[in-house]
């Protein structure tokens, strides 16, 4: 029986910009299963990263149901929802995001914190240890590197043991070579640890390294059926 | 060349508005605001005075006698010189209002007065009377109008009757203006006004009574007076000459002082505000960044991007200068009737010139010191940036030829502020002081980050996350810490600076002198009654001693045959008449420091024993030779001792002590301080007003209290001038506030992204805000226990005794105002939904 860890039933975002309301995801519906990792794909503008950010409850649905280890996100609160990211779920950016007035270490500890662990720094310092940042330990955000940071991103994403991993374009600010090695940490680290991966990526042989692959266009996704076309074409 | 191209540049830069230059502008403009505003209200007082300095005089001159009325040949004089002239007759005395134990008796200052008084002006009484008519009095008794001071205080209506001596009064009137009051209302005694003729039976005006005279005239118009003056000095001897061009030269000189001294504290205020400019231009240019980068690859030479930039935050540096000349030209005018019915002087409020511009240069100055930093850094942008990053990256310290120019600025600053205020000492050590905070409070906001940055490792620390992510951020690069630090330590380091200063001095005065300090000084009393005044006192048990000696009065004259004040200056031994007495044999308790008393039974030519601090500030030594002018008479007698005289107990001293026969047959009273317990003083007040109706009795709590409350009011105007000093370092730090919504905006959502719920991140934010109020605080009340400690030891060679309870009030008042300005701010970051932040960021 498979176990779906992720599900949205006709998800919509429609959000107020400066033309007037402007309709982001036109009803999604999509099953992601307990242990998978999936590849999303699309165009730039086509809702890639906004369809991640529903996921993990970082945007709020204006329509439908997005559903996350039988969660209802779209009834959760904002602190429900703080919560639920805390226990469950990690996150990692094109930007990497990190805390600018917090070291590396910091930067790490900081969610095994907020979610009561008593060991966060010791934990904090085995995963930049892993990640092969034991010297960048004491350094705050500007005086390391893009990888560097991406690296101290992704040991914060997966030092509380996520159940879901979302990555939006982790690679997208690297030189290749550097992205080739964040890649292999990012997928590594789900080997281990079992994650759910949800990566939003334009490069189509990233997406390959994935169990499945999803497109969108214009806030659809593209039916399986056209893809599986595609491949074959 | 490139000037015309950076002015062009310029102004298409300013195209974009002055968005983010609110707290700039505020800042520079409330500094330049409150300068003229006290330049104002200073050049007001000035001019009032001046232009009012005839009828303050109450007369176009005036000549003053200690103790004596004019000699027939002088009352000639002087009614050949002018065109009218009235005889005022000036003293302390007891007004008594009932009888027996239950009667009030409050000290006055009495004007006795002639029928030609006042001629100038006129006196303001209530009920609205001529004064003439209030004088007359009525059933058969002379009239007099009183202070409504000293009316409440007697618990006296008018229509009652009171006593001066020996002589009744009745009360006519409430006097609500005195036409001629050269004081300005700081007198020990509330005034009261009779007639002189009505005094003649009333005991008080007997040879040696303390009292002055002054003969007010009315000259022509074409009169020199510096001319008369000359005149004047050949047929008077020991007289006091002013005339309408400085009618009231004490409190001319009060006003000067203080409104000098205002403006100097404005100039911490216009510092604070710096603190603000400096940072509103570092944040702009940090801006453009990209633009100086841009502008680079198009062929900018740094020189170009500085004119740019310099002439922009110039045209900024002119509107902010014309909004605070503005409002500090208007505020005074604004408040022109609450002002004139404040100040007990005359005023003229209007636009000012000189005070304006004075305020106008101290704010260019001020604004080209606080941004010439911050535009230099201009130079460290390089083309590159636009393609690798490194925004805001350089060098923590301009090139020297900047440091320079700030150090040459600051130089010019300061100079002007002394050339200004003619207060150069106090400039400098101001000045100095100024500087000094501000390096303290930069390292103050150094350790306080390195603490935090500390602490937040700290391991007892972990797991509670709000508390460490707050250290964190005060801790981490970028924070707040100095520019919260400066700004508002620098406030409230002058408030607490004034804090210390008013409660020692007060502490001083009001808690340490009562204890230490007589009851009473009794003066006025007559020789023939000295011997039973003082079997009297020694009778009371409640009464543990009583001192006495006889005093006259005397002007310094000359030292060594040379005019006093050309040898000495400007010595405050000189000002007036000083307290002369006399002693055949060395007093048990004068210590002397050099020299030998005179034989007992001596009878050489006059020596005197000096006291001897004084003595040396005024340069005189053994064998000086000093001329004293009592009762118009000059007595040069030589210097032969120098004592120790100790004017901080409040107990009799002399600065002058004569041999008897130097002063032979001179009128004198004698003077008599009475230490009691303070449950007797009002009996002993009874008896001695019943039995010697002439003898004045000052009581040393009563004069404590005069003085506390003069001291109260230059606090509070020095308070309200830390206060604005306070508001600008408000404007400050709302500004920095507002300027890290941004970064606190991006933290909130990305501590939102990993789990943190609300209530730890507005926690984590209050308590950030929280540190670094307190610790602005304390630092502030290290620097002003610092500042006032100086002061007090070396201005006033007093005690300090650090004064808690304003102290926490400061460091309370840092942490309610940081905290109200970052929780004001917080609500945005904390509302705001993380994708949006955190995508525009991608």
């Amino acid at each position: 029986m498979t176990d779906t860890i992720l599900s949205l039933s006709d998800a919509r975002l429609s959000l107020d910009g400066n033309a007037g309301r402007v309709e982001i995801l036109k009803g999604i519906t999509l099953d992601i299963v307990r242990g998978e990792t999936v590849g999303m794909v699309g165009p730039s503008g086509s809702g890639k990263s906004s369809l991640l950010m529903l996921m993990g409850g970082l945007e709020r649905a204006t329509g439908g149901q997005v559903r996350a280890l039988g969660h209802d996100l779209t009834a959760l609160g904002e602190d429900a929802l703080a919560r639920f990211r805390r226990e469950h779920m990690g996150v990692v950016f094109q930007s990497f995001h990190l805390i600018p007035t917090m070291t590396a270490l910091e930067n790490v500890a900081t969610p095994l914190e907020l979610a009561g662990k008593a060991d966060a720094f010791e934990r904090a310092a085995e995963e930049l240890k892993a990640m092969g940042l034991t010297s960048r330990m004491d350094h705050y955000p500007a005086q390391m590197s893009g990888g560097e940071q991406q690296r101290v991103a992704l040991a914060r994403a997966f030092a509380p043991r996520p159940d879901i991993l979302l990555a939006d374009e982790p690679t997208g600010n690297l030189d290749t070579t550097t992205g080739q090695t964040i890649m292999d940490l990012l997928f590594g680290l789900r080997d281990r640890h079992g994650a759910t991966l949800v990566l939003v990526t334009h490069a189509p042989e990233l997406a390959e390294r994935c169990d499945r692959v999803i497109r969108l266009e214009d806030g659809q996704l593209v039916p399986e059926t056209a893809l599986k076309a595609e491949a074959a074409e | 060349m490139s000037l015309a191209v950076a002015g062009r540049i310029a102004r298409r830069e300013l195209r974009g508005g002055i968005r983010g230059f609110r707290v700039f502008l505020a800042c520079l403009a409330l500094g330049v605001a409150a300068i003229a505003a006290v330049g104002s209200v200073r050049e007001s007082i000035r001019v009032g005075l001046e232009r009012e300095g005839s009828v303050i005089l109450g007369g176009d001159a005036e000549l003053e006698l200690t103790y004596r009325f004019a000699e027939p040949e002088e009352l000639a004089w002087m009614a050949e010189t002018a065109s009218a002239m009235t005889e005022v007759v000036d003293f302390r005395s007891m007004a008594v209002f009932g009888a027996g134990d239950s009667a009030e008796r409050g000290l006055t200052q009495v004007k006795a007065v002639d029928d030609a008084y006042p001629l100038l002006g006129v006196a303001r009484l209530q009920p609205d009377m001529d004064l003439g008519v209030a004088l007359d009095g009525r059933d058969g008794l002379p009239g007099a109008v009183m202070d409504p001071v000293l009316i409440s205080r007697l618990g006296i209506a008018t229509g009652e009757t009171f006593r001066l001596g020996e002589q009744d009064f009745v009360l006519t009137a409430a006097l609500m203006r005195e036409p001629d009051s050269a004081t300005g209302g700081f007198t020990l005694g509330p005034r009261t006004i009779v007639r002189t003729d009505d005094l003649a039976e009333s005991g008080l005006i007997q040879p040696g009574t303390l009292f002055e005279t002054e003969y007010k005239l009315l000259l022509p118009e074409d009169t020199d007076l510096d001319a008369l003056k000359i005149a004047a000095g050949k047929v008077f001897t020991g007289a006091h000459w002013r005339d309408r061009r400085n009618g009231s030269p004490g409190v001319a000189r009060f006003v000067d002082r203080l409104g000098s001294f205002l403006v100097l504290v404005g100039l911490a205020g216009l510092a604070v505000g710096g603190v603000g400019v400096s940072a509103a231009v570092r944040a702009y240019l940090d801006e453009k960044t990209e633009v100086i980068a841009t502008l680079k690859t198009l062929g900018a030479e740094s020189r170009t991007i500085f004119q740019t930039y310099f002439i922009q935050i110039g045209v900024l540096t002119l509107v902010g200068l014309a909004l605070g000349l503005v409002l500090g030209a208007a505020l005074p005018i604004v408040f022109a009737p609450l002002i004139e019915a404040r100040l007990p002087v005359p005023t003229e409020i209007a636009l000012h010139p000189r005070p304006l511009a004075e305020a106008a240069l101290y704010g260019a100055l001020a604004a080209l010191i606080f941004t010439i930093w911050p535009l230099a850094r201009t130079e460290d942008v390089r083309a590159a940036t636009l393609f690798r990053g490194g925004a805001g990256q350089s060098r923590s310290l301009p090139r020297a030829v900047w440091i320079t120019v700030t150090l040459l600025l600051l130089g010019a600053l300061v100079a002007a502020a002394a050339l200004f205020s003619g207060l150069v000492d106090l400039t400098v050590y101001s000045a100095l002081g100024l500087c000094a905070a501000f390096v303290v409070l930069v390292l103050a906001a150094a350790l306080v980050r390195r603490l935090a940055r500390r602490a937040a490792r700290a391991s007892a620390l972990r797991g509670r996350s709000a508390l460490r992510l707050a250290l964190g951020s005060v801790g981490g690069p970028g924070g707040e810490a100095l520019s919260v630090i400066l700004s508002l330590g620098l406030g409230l380091a002058v408030l607490a600076a004034v804090g210390q200063i008013d409660a020692n001095l007060r502490g001083a005065i009001a808690r340490d002198l009562p204890d230490i300090a007589p009851s009473f000084f009794m003066v006025d009393i007559q020789p023939d009654q000295m011997e039973d005044f003082a079997a009297r006192l020694a009778a009371d048990p409640a009464i543990e001693k009583v001192e006495s000696a006889p005093m006259l009065r005397g002007i310094v004259t000359e030292i060594n045959g040379r005019p006093a004040e050309e040898v000495a200056g400007d010595h405050w031994v000189l000002h007036g008449d000083r307290g002369v007495t006399y002693s055949d044999l060395k007093p048990d308790n004068a210590v002397l420091t050099e020299g030998e008393w005179w034989p007992a039974d001596f009878n050489g030519d006059p020596e005197i024993s000096f006291a001897a601090e004084e003595a040396a500030e005024l340069g005189l030594k053994l064998g000086d030779r000093i001329t004293v002018n009592i009762l118009g008479r000059d007595i040069t007698a030589t210097i032969t001792s120098l004592r120790v005289v100790d004017f901080s107990t409040a107990g009799i001293g002399f600065v002058m002590s004569m041999n008897p026969t130097a002063v032979a047959g001179a009128p004198h009273t004698f003077i008599s301080t009475v230490y009691a317990d303070s449950d007797a003083e009002g009996a002993i007040l009874r008896y001695i007003s019943n039995a010697y109706p002439n003898v004045t009795a000052i009581r040393v709590k009563d004069a404590i209290e005069r003085v506390s409350e003069l001291l109260a009011g230059i606090a509070a105007a020095i308070t309200y001038g830390a206060l604005a000093t306070l508001v600008t370092g408000g404007i400050v730090l709302i500004g920095a506030a507002a300027a890290g919504v941004r970064a606190r905006t991006y933290e909130a959502a990305i501590l939102k992204t990993i789990g943190a719920s609300r209530r730890t991140i507005l926690v984590s934010f209050a308590l950030r805000s929280a540190f670094l109020g307190a610790a602005a605080g304390l630092v502030a009340i290290i620097a002003g226990g610092l500042a006032g400690w100086g002061v007090m030891r070396f201005v006033m060679d007093a005690d300090f005794a650090f004064e808690p309870v304003s102290a926490f009030a400061i460091v309370v008042g840092g942490v309610l105002a940081t905290l109200l300005a970052g929780l004001a701010f917080a609500w945005g970051p904390l509302a705001a939904r993380p994708a949006g932040i955190l995508r525009s960021r991608e």
